[in-house]
């Protein structure tokens, strides 16, 4: 997640980035809450660096161009915290946004190439 | 079937897109989110998800068919590189039959195929992730948008310090390797990726070191 300030994301754009949604009970991706005390504003914007750290997340930030990177999270050590699919918005090949989420009801094999 | 390109220029994309013609969402990710998300760290690999939105098998190597580069004999007389190469291409584990009749087995049998695991087991399976491994993309994203936004030169430090912290990232490593040995006005990406001036590795040496074509990918645990 690329990010110009820690200081004003909103709740929805976290989820949208990351795949955890904060809500009131933490931060939540499929059946996983984590606690995050502090980290969801009541004005519905995200502490990143509070969320970041009770997720493990780390916050790289190049600073000659005033720009951050929040990194995945890593909970439990391994790529995948819960098997609840993430839903990120991908593009096709004529730009298109495309979710995951539209196939539901559907087997889905993802299968990941590239160019190169 | 759903495929995903990890292409940080969809241009570069179209050609092998148009020419496949799919039935199937074809889509491209720029950013190399679906490695953080899923679990990728080469290509190609896939993962399964059910009909409610649920990982049943992690990101694992994957091909359905044996590819013809295993059984070609190697010519005589190539470079010293280039014949290392198909070397250790041919060395790259191939369970491609069995892959493909996992696949028709869960088609068939849904849940109660015997490939179908169980959130705990898709979640152990999945790729380790420390803080090395998630400050490595972090430093790919950021890279990723500095090569965008100010100049190709920008995502350099970054991706050197990605594949640096995150060895076992292929894509990280191909991406950036591709861009800076493709020469410019090239139709294709160079598959090669060798030596260059930018980047500290190379596709050959990195696999070498790494265990050779036999370490090469993560085979899927039938």
């Amino acid at each position: 997640m690329i990010l110009t300030t820690l200081d004003s994301v909103t709740a929805d754009a976290f989820a949208e980035h990351t795949g955890w949604a904060p809500k009131p009970e933490g931060l939540c991706r499929g059946e996983v809450c984590v606690p995050a005390p502090g980290s969801l504003r009541p004005d519905g914007t995200v502490d990143v660096a509070v969320a970041a750290q009770r997720l493990g997340m780390p916050v790289v930030r190049d600073a000659q161009h005033d720009v951050w990177a929040v990194g995945p999270a890593t909970l439990g050590g391994r790529a995948l915290a819960t098997a609840s699919a993430a839903d990120p918005e991908l593009i096709t090949r004529d730009g298109n946004p495309f979710r995951l989420s539209a196939l539901h009801g559907r087997k889905v094999l993802l299968v990941a190439w590239a160019s190169y | 079937m759903v495929t995903v390109a990890l292409d940080v220029e969809p241009t570069h994309t179209h050609k092998w897109i148009d020419a496949a013609a799919p039935t199937h969402p074809s889509l491209i990710d720029t950013m190399h989110v679906t490695d953080e998300l899923f679990g990728f760290i080469n290509i190609p690999m896939a993962l399964w998800i059910d009909e409610t939105g649920t990982i049943v098998r992690p990101a694992e190597g994957a091909s359905i068919e044996r590819s013809p580069l295993r059984d070609m004999e190697i010519p005589e007389g190539l470079p010293e590189r280039m014949d290392r190469m198909f070397r250790e291409v041919k060395a790259i584990p191939d369970v491609s039959d069995d892959y493909r009749a996992a696949i028709v087995d869960w088609a068939q049998h849904g849940a109660e195929s015997r490939f179908v695991l169980s959130p705990d087991e898709v979640i152990a399976r999945s790729q380790p992730r420390g803080d090395d491994e998630a400050r490595a993309a972090a430093c790919f994203e950021l890279g990723e948008h500095l090569r965008r936004t100010v100049a190709p030169e920008a995502a350099v430090p970054w991706w050197r310090e990605a594949h640096r912290l995150y060895p076992a990232n292929w894509t990280y490593k191909r991406q950036a390797w591709t861009l800076v040995t493709t020469p410019e006005g090239a139709e294709d990406n160079d598959l090669m990726q060798g030596p260059n001036d930018v980047y500290e590795g190379n596709w050959l040496d990195d696999v070498i070191a790494s265990g050779g074509g036999a370490a090469y990918t993560v085979v899927p645990q039938l």
